[in-house]
């Protein structure tokens, strides 16, 4: 227990300095047991959604046709304008790798959401990990890794079926080891090729996970020619050309529309006061973290050197302003939570060191300081589900509201009054974090009932109804109106089903099909039914008579 | 290895051809407002910040970046 507690006090030192001693270890211990509690309350969180058969998050059961595509030996980059109309806009790896799975147990919703779930475990592994190879603080080290896991918005999206967090783990992955390899070819005074070599494929993983990952791609050749220049200039040209070779392999192979699915497609409008709006919310939420590993990337600026992690953590700030994409959100802030962990235990770890050299009394401040640090953060991210007495009485114990009201989420139909929804978060009114309940389940098989009362497909805006009656899978919503706004689809033949009335339901959920889409819906068919499921408000709907 | 004072340099460079970018949109035409718009007000910020990092970085000279 050296590391925790500073020198002890010589025998002739009053009582009290013995008490101070003992602060430090006090607060780490309180801290250690909040970040302990938010890991306790993901696995909550991820236990409940393994088990729930239904989308989620409107994506995830698309993300599910793409891995039941791959699983079937077929590309999700297809012509969305022929039937079923779908296509995917993601990068293959994800998919790919929970393809066993789904030849294993078939296409369940829980392969990929306990895919993403473990990969950002392994994330703050690595985070923690990092921080340990450099601190030697076994707790410090915890902090760091827990804190990754403890974001909301890591907690939010890491048990879901999204290809994101699986992207960051790539990239986190990448950071260290390289980090680890240039601090030992310094060391060793010789290359390490077969490491870096290790390294690129790591960031290709990334790459190929989710376009998203070119910041990381960036930071890290950036990093590379600030200390190696020649050798990243010869290491990048090669790892561009493999990109380029794998790009195009994919796009010989789906007949061109790989491209037009996940770059024309992507080309969505920029929201400024999005962006701006997470930025604040994001800075808000991991102030902490993110001041510490700014003031300790600047450190290293005017007086050591620039590490890989603070030219990732200043390239995955400026990236998350993708967030003001449409269509993006909170998750774009995932890489810079990453990044700004590690800075920020590398940093602390330093400032702790200085003040081991200067006495006891500055180790016993610093050390007593750090944890307040942490336990500050572990209250900015306050997140908990509060549906059994248990979790309840901690949050009340903790000064925390037991529930808050929420209006369920229409769009199709009248808005609702606010309802008691259990669970509490200080991102504020978040549509992901609750888990979902037995009346969620009951109502997505009350959904799928009505398909399965028809004869067809339904065309509905979550995949999940459909895989839950066993029926196609129709069109990917967002997808289809990103190829809408960039004139990339040619709607014709699914008008003319939907003006033929060829399916017997339709499922809205947001509207998010582009106008036409909608305009042939509503002059062919009427709501008959409105269930409410994680709430939202879904519009069942029949062919008009 | 980049020096510390080439690294000012860079950031001095990247800094002005930013906000000659940021500037040559409304030569363009390419902005949705008529004069200097709140997103270029932003990054002529950014790249003043950026202009002032570089220049605080020359003094620091020859140790590695």
């Amino acid at each position: 227990m050296t590391a925790i507690s500073p020198s002890t006090p010589t025998p002739s030192k009053a009582a009290w300095q013995t008490a101070v001693a003992w602060l430090p270890r006090l607060l780490i211990a309180l801290a250690l047991l909040a970040f302990v509690g938010y890991f306790i309350v993901y696995a909550i969180y991820a236990f409940h959604l393994f088990r729930f058969p239904f989308d989620y998050d409107q994506g995830e059961g698309f993300e599910l046709m793409d891995t039941l595509l791959f699983s079937q030996g077929e590309w999700p980059y297809r012509n969305n304008d022929h039937y079923p109309f779908y296509s995917s806009n993601y990068p293959p790896l994800f998919h790919v790798v929970i393809v066993p799975l789904v030849w294993l147990f078939g296409p369940q919703y829980w392969t990929g959401r306990l895919v993403s779930w473990l990969g950002t475990l392994l994330t703050a592994a690595a985070i923690g990990w990092a921080v340990q190879r450099r601190g030697r603080r076994w707790w410090l080290s915890a902090f760091s890794g827990l804190a990754f896991l403890a974001s909301n918005y890591v907690y939010h999206v890491g048990p879901l079926f999204r290809q994101h967090m699986f992207m960051v783990m790539f990239e986190t992955l990448a950071v260290v080891y390289l980090t680890a390899t240039v601090e030992r070819e310094e060391q060793d005074g010789r290359h390490y090729n077969g490491r870096l070599l290790l390294v690129m494929l790591l960031l290709l993983a990334a790459g190929y996970t989710k376009q998203l990952a070119y910041a990381t791609v960036a930071a890290i050749f950036i990093f590379l020619f600030l200390r190696q220049s020649k050798r990243a200039v010869l290491w990048a040209v090669p790892f561009a050309a493999v990109t380029g070779l794998i790009f195009l392999w994919i796009n010989l192979a789906t007949d061109g529309w790989w491209l037009v699915n996940t770059v024309t497609a992507n080309l969505n409008p920029f929201i400024p006061g999005q962006a701006i709006g997470l930025y604040r919310q994001w800075f808000t939420l991991h102030t902490v973290i993110t001041v510490a590993a700014a003031l300790f990337a600047l450190y290293q600026l005017y007086f050591t050197r620039l590490s890989a992690y603070a030219v990732w953590f200043v390239a995955a700030v400026l990236n998350s302003v993708t967030a003001g994409k449409w269509g993006a959100g909170e998750s774009y802030f995932a890489t810079a939570i990453a990044a700004s962990c590690i800075l920020a235990g590398l940093g602390m770890a330093q400032v702790l060191d200085w003040a081991k050299q200067r006495g006891w009394r500055w180790e016993t401040a610093v050390l007593t300081l750090i944890p307040l640090l942490w336990l500050i953060q572990a209250d900015k991210v306050f997140h908990m589900p509060t549906h059994t007495p248990t979790l309840a009485a901690v949050a009340r114990t903790l000064g925390k509201p037991t529930m808050v009201y929420i209006a369920p989420q229409t769009s199709c139909s009248a808005p609702r009054p606010p309802e008691p929804v259990h669970y509490v978060d200080s991102a504020g009114v978040s549509l992901l974090g609750r888990p979902p309940s037995a009346q969620d389940t009951a109502a997505g098989i009350a959904i799928a009932n009505h398909i399965l009362a028809g004869e067809t497909a339904a065309f509905s805006e979550e995949a999940g109804f459909n895989f839950y009656a066993g029926r196609d899978v129709v069109t990917n919503p967002t997808q289809l109106l990103n190829l809408y706004q960039n004139n990339a689809v040619d709607l014709t033949e699914m008008l003319a089903m939907l003006n033929a009335q060829a399916f017997d339901t339709v499922i809205l959920r947001a509207q998010f099909y582009p106008p036409p889409v909608l305009d042939a819906i509503g002059q062919q068919y009427e709501t008959v039914d409105l269930i409410q499921m994680n709430g939202f408000v879904y519009c069942i709907m029949r062919p008009r008579e | 290895m980049v020096t510390k004072k080439q690294l000012g340099w860079l950031f001095v460079a990247a800094g002005v051809l930013g906000a000659t970018a940021v500037l040559l949109v409304d030569v363009l035409e390419a902005g949705n407002y008529a004069g200097i718009g709140p997103a270029q007000r932003l990054a002529l910020v950014g790249a003043g910040v950026l202009v002032l990092l570089g220049l605080s970085l020359l003094p620091l000279g020859d140790r590695p970046a």
